[in-house]
């Protein structure tokens, strides 16, 4: 049984974002580019499962611009056996719909049971990839998991709900599994994997390798702009007499104003 | 395929190099940036969140560590693969100590043990000892040590005490003596111990820690580095077997020597990787810290410091780098069987000696300088614990003390150039003699400079060479044999020779980048080492002058004084407005901004 | 004219505010546009949804039976199934756990794209533009849609929830059949009793040395668990022994950043502000007008904590439920 898992190269978290002087972007030329942080977590799970001798192969996959190979080079340093990079401009922040139809197309060529990636890009936070996938392979999805088992061909995952729940789901292979912080601890890419990785199977493909003559965009970003700077604070003096009546009006402007209650 | 130009050590004092010779930290290979950043994740993670419980000597917890980082391949990077190492170029252990520099006690550790720990068994061990105990240092599961210096023998390295007598049979030699200030003490599982062998042949022992007749001391109580260990090691009739003498009897200070070279080199290099964080650390606080309405990262005082830190800080890393390049071409040239023999390894490594006392030097006093400045940013805060400015301060300040000190070293840059120069290994005095006689008819108005954006720096790097050789050769035909007990003297010539190889490796590194990336793209190297050549110019006028007085009189040192003016003109920059450049380029990205 | 499809979720027999601030969306658009609001009701326990959704712009439910409990092929199937019949221009879903699992599915499925998480929109020329964050709200990016329908994700709690004049929606209701389930959902673990690491959580609700006792923290906690929120405090009140260490924000504590933080009798010195400056908004208590807390605060309120806290308690949950 192999497993894929999906990685995207993004922006380090603490890069400041900076739009570009049209409006129609942001400045890539700073910005220092890792492998996504919640990718980390798919990849440290499925090279453990690979350890426990319950997978062959871990099989990093990637659809981006030349510069993502990086991520899948990570990867690869982690432990990763194969890295398949789907190479394309247009991936430079490209809608998640015309990724996950990449890589359903890429991942056609893969013998694989089982996909685990992060549960979102920290860049553009869609989370939409892992399920539009899933629906296009028609196989289970089991996304926000922050424990999961595999026992035979069948996934137990423990996904993050609102207010703390979890709910416990089953299913079997074939599955998407989307990874939240706390699955695992991820390991360093340590010296020895580091200089392994070069040495590891990398593919490119061109989307007319996967069979894709083109693939048109279903939505389009029309602007970009930043958040409105932190404006001056509001202060709400006075005395014992009237203090219940301040704190009225802070809750109610922080349930209408700041919408943070 | 053209081979590699392979340079002499020195050689850049009467030659010029290409740039596209020159290793800088932009040449980095994807490897080199993995390991850096597994490094850094890793000083971040593991030894950063603890840092209280390393400074209370938890050395329980230093050994976990340690082994972690033993894991990663961290310990490994200079021993070959063979013997459980990584078996890396220079460059990637430049890489793991720059980031390890930020490690607090922790830099200290690791740097004893890769460097004075394991490098005398890398070098000088044979296969037996080699394949016996290499792989336990590389791993992490031990902890190495150096037993050199003693109450008595400090600078003066070869005068210890420390006795070594073969036993009546022959299989043992019994060491009596107390070795100083032994880093790692206090949890080392070896230790490599000089002592003499019938009081006069200066020999290395390898000694288990738990070998009988072996203790430790009390741990010193130091300024700083509390989170490493620092003891006396005790020999009295420890019994070493005669397969544990490392090399041969008698040969110990080749060890010594040869390992000090690298030693010091790893030190500037962690001591960069030390200087980097105090900028990025003190403009991330300077951004914050409102006064007056403004953050003070917006007052011209205070961008000062951050631009003065940022470019001494550059100097630094393009004089660590380029060092780790001329160590990788030279090793490059011997065959396997060579780079087997650890000791073709160490003369390889022998022949940039001056430049590694140089990169000590130079990164040692370069952290001092940024640490100090980064406590001044904080203000009151830079004064107390709570922030981490303050422990750093303290650690910083052996940099300049072991490992050689900076005045031991400095006296070693002339002295070892001299050497070489006797020996032929070095066209110094040619140079020198040459030159007597082009500065006879030299105007440097006459010349023509292209209108490139460091043509001017250029030629005043090639000034100054010019002016130090000159008032070296002052000092040389002046002294002679006699030139070794002219102790200020000597450190005069050494900061001409250290200011030289900086602001040169500054501007060969600048210069790449220039010729890869256009003005724009190299913007900031430009403007660092623009700053940097004005401002030590005057310093090297100042300094042959100095010298020159001292040496000669009357129309002679008129003439010479004249000439060191003539080479010295040079119109000055607008260095304030540069640095602001280079202070808002580091306020933008709250970090150190010239690293990639 | 733009029709919107919104997918009501429920908790329990109660549609979920989101559901409400959805709807209030919906009809905005609807208005704007000469359209309608139809709302999907696919949950097996929903009660009287037309009173219910009506007054919010809904003029028609369509309840679906036959998905007994929920799972994302097969709720996707049956959207599908309306979108085919209502074609709606918009379909809104909430973005809960539920309707992220969910709307990627339905995009793939119905061939279009989807904009997750909004948090505004604008109609131009008739169109939807939607506005998203992107880089954990350092930005945003503004959605236009290429294809029909336009799918979209709604944050909860960042639009208003206002009832209109409308009456009650009328019920369509229908039964589908849809595929088994690839996923079971086998058993629903209650929230976790702990708070949230401080690093994590969303809400922060700190004291400092004013507290003057380990003991006072008890009316922090209170106001914590209406507001669901995990207790830090300052370095003073740490070093005087009212809170444990693992509580401490600051420089050498716990660098945090939530969407509301609350500081109570914290002067606000350098030190503590590096561990909450990036807290998106920012409430301080404090008896002294002049500390320096009140400078980097969204709202001030210059009173005594302890008169203070407990009213904040009581007005919030009086606001919020």
């Amino acid at each position: 049984m192999n497993i894929v898992v999906l990685c995207k190269q993004v922006p380090d978290t603490e890069s400041k974002i900076k739009l570009l002087d049209d409006q129609s972007g942001f400045a890539e030329a700073d910005i220092k580019w890792v492998l996504n942080p919640y990718d980390e977590f798919a990849v440290e799970e499925a090279l453990k499962l690979r350890e426990a001798g319950k997978a062959e192969k871990v099989i990093a996959v990637a659809a981006g611009p030349k510069r993502a190979e990086d991520a899948l080079i990570t990867a690869l340093a982690m432990g990763a056996d194969e890295a398949v990079l789907v190479e394309d401009d247009l991936f430079n922040w490209a809608e998640a719909y015309q990724v996950a139809q990449a890589l359903a197309a890429a991942l056609k060529e893969v013998d694989f049971q089982l996909i685990i990636c992060g549960k979102q890009a920290v860049d553009d936070d869609s989370a939409a990839v892992p399920g539009m996938l899933a629906e296009l392979t028609n196989i289970g999805q089991m996304t926000v998991v922050s424990k999961m088992e595999l026992n035979d061909d069948t996934v137990t995952g423990w996904r993050d709900v609102e207010g703390g729940a979890q709910e416990v789901l089953e299913g079997k292979l074939p599955l998407i599994v989307t990874a939240n912080r706390g699955l695992n601890e991820p390991r360093y890419a340590s010296l020895p994997g580091i200089m392994k990785a070069k040495r590891k199977p990398f593919k490119r493909v061109g989307l007319a390798d996967i069979g894709l003559s083109s693939l048109e965009p279903k939505t389009k970003v029309v602007g970009w702009s930043l958040p409105e700077p932190r404006a001056e604070g509001k202060m709400f003096e006075g005395n014992s007499d009237d203090l219940p009546q301040r704190v009225s009006e802070v809750v109610k402007l922080l349930v209408d104003e700041a919408k943070v209650l | 395929m053209s081979k590699k130009r392979i340079y002499v050590g020195g050689e850049w004092l009467i030659g010029s190099t290409d740039p596209a010779d020159v290793f800088t930290p932009e040449d980095f290979s994807k490897e080199h940036e993995m390991i850096y950043e597994t490094t850094m994740d890793f000083v971040r993670n593991e030894i950063m969140p603890q840092m209280e419980r390393i400074e209370s000597k938890d050395f329980e917890f230093s050994r976990e560590i340690h082994r972690k980082a033993g894991e990663l391949g961290l310990l490994g990077t200079d021993v070959p693969e063979e013997y459980g190492g990584m078996g890396l170029d220079k460059v990637s252990t430049t890489a793991v100590g720059d980031a390890m520099g930020r490690a607090g006690s922790y830099a200290v550790t690791h740097a004893a043990h890769t460097g004075i720990g394991t490098l005398p068994l890398v070098y000088f061990g044979n296969e037996e000892q080699k394949k016996a105990l290499l792989p336990k240092l590389a791993s992490g599961e031990w902890v190495g040590a150096y037993c050199l210096t003693e109450a008595g023998a400090g600078s003066d390295a070869l005068s210890g005490v420390t006795r070594a007598m073969l036993s009546k049979d022959g299989k043992h030699y019994l060491l009596n003596g107390e070795k100083m200030f032994i880093t790692n003490a206090g949890f080392a599982d070896l230790f490599c111990v000089y002592a003499k062998v019938d009081d006069e042949h200066f020999t290395g022992f390898i000694v288990p820690a738990d070998t009988e007749g072996v203790s430790t001391g009390a741990e010193e109580k130091k300024m700083g580095g509390h989170g490493s260990s620092t003891r006396p090691v005790i020999l009295e009739d420890a019994k070493v077997p005669v397969k544990n003498v490392l090399f041969e009897v008698g040969k110990g200070h080749k060890i010594a020597f040869n390992v000090l070279n690298l030693g010091r080199w790893k030190l500037g290099a962690s001591c960069t990787g030390g200087a980097k964080q105090c900028v990025s650390e003190a403009v991330k606080y300077a951004v914050g810290r409102t006064q007056f309405n403004k953050p003070i990262s917006s007052f011209g005082v205070i961008q000062n410091k951050l631009a003065t830190m940022t470019v001494r800080a550059y100097i630094s890393d393009s004089i660590q780098y380029r060092l780790a390049g001329l160590f990788d071409d030279k090793l490059d040239t011997l065959d396997g069987h060579a780079k087997k023999e650890g000791m073709e390894n160490a003369k390889a490594i022998e022949e940039y000696a001056v430049e590694c006392s140089i990169s000590k030097i130079y990164g040692s006093e370069t952290l001092d300088y940024c640490v100090d400045e980064w406590v001044q940013i904080l203000g009151g805060y830079g004064y107390c614990s709570e922030y981490p400015a303050e422990r750093s301060y303290r650690d910083a300040r052996i940099n300049r003390i072991w490992e050689g000190t900076n005045e031991i070293n400095r006296m070693l840059i002339p002295g070892t150039l001299l050497k070489r120069a006797l020996q032929g290994r070095l066209d110094l005095l040619g140079a020198a003699g040459k030159l007597t006689q082009e500065l006879v008819g030299f105007s440097p108005l006459g010349v023509e400079l292209p209108d490139t954006p460091l043509a001017v720096q250029e030629q005043m790097v090639a000034q100054c060479k010019k002016i130090g050789l000159m008032t070296a050769g002052v000092a040389v035909q002046k002294f002679q044999q006699k030139l070794i007990d002219e102790q200020e003297v000597l450190e005069l010539i050494a900061d001409l020779a250290i200011e030289i190889f900086a602001m040169e490796s500054g501007l060969l590194r600048a210069q790449k980048q220039l010729d890869k990336n256009g003005e724009e793209g190299a913007k900031y190297h430009i403007a660092a080492v623009k700053v940097y050549v004005d401002d030590t110019v005057p310093k090297i006028e100042k300094w042959a002058k100095q010298l020159l007085a001292y040496v000669e009189q009357g129309d002679t040192l008129r003439t010479q004084l004249a000439a060191v003016k003539k080479l010295a003109r040079y119109q000055p920059i607008d260095a304030i407005s540069l640095k602001r450049e280079i202070a808002e380029r580091a306020i933008e990205l709250e970090a150190y901004p010239l690293f990639f | 004219m733009s029709d919107v499809l919104v997918l009501a979720e429920f908790k329990g027999a109660e549609p979920k505010k989101v559901t409400l601030e959805m709807l209030t969306v919906a009809r905005e658009i609807a208005a704007d546009t000469g359209g309608k609001v139809i709302a999907a009701a696919l949950s097996q326990d929903a009660v009287g949804v037309g009173e219910q959704v009506g007054p919010y712009g809904a003029s028609k439910v369509c309840r679906v039976n036959g998905v007994s409990q929920y799972h994302p092929q097969g709720y996707a199937e049956v959207l599908a199934k309306l979108v085919a019949e209502e074609k709606p221009d918009i379909v809104l879903l909430p973005a809960t756990a539920m309707g992220k699992d969910l709307a990627p599915r339905l995009a793939a499925k119905l061939d279009v794209g989807l904009a997750s998480d909004i948090v505004g929109f604008r109609l131009e020329g008739g169109e939807f533009i939607a506005k998203r964050p992107v880089f954990a709200g350092k930005a945003f990016n503004e959605v236009a849609f290429l294809a029909k329908p336009a799918l979209a994700t709604v944050r909860p709690n960042v639009f208003s929830a206002v009832p209109g004049e409308d009456g009650a929606a009328t019920e369509e209701a229908t039964d589908a059949a849809v595929g088994e389930a690839l996923t079971k959902l086998v058993e629903k673990t209650a929230g976790d009793e702990g708070q949230l690491d401080l690093t994590e959580a969303d809400r922060v609700v700190s004291g400092g040395r004013s507290l003057k006792s380990k003991e006072n923290f008890a009316i922090l906690r209170e106001l914590a668990e209406v507001l669901g929120a995990t207790v830090g405090a300052s370095r003073a009140a740490v070093d005087a022994g009212y809170a444990d260490p693992s509580m401490q924000v600051g420089q050498t504590g716990k660098v945090v950043n939530p969407s509301l933080y609350i500081a109570c009798g914290i002067s606000g010195a350098i030190q503590h502000q590096a561990g909450m400056r990036t807290s998106k908004t920012i409430v301080a208590i404090n008896k002294d007008k002049k500390a320096p807390i009140f400078q980097l605060a969204d709202f001030g309120i210059v009173a005594d904590l302890f008169e203070a806290v407990p009213l904040l308690t009581q007005e919030i949950k009086k606001q919020t439920q």
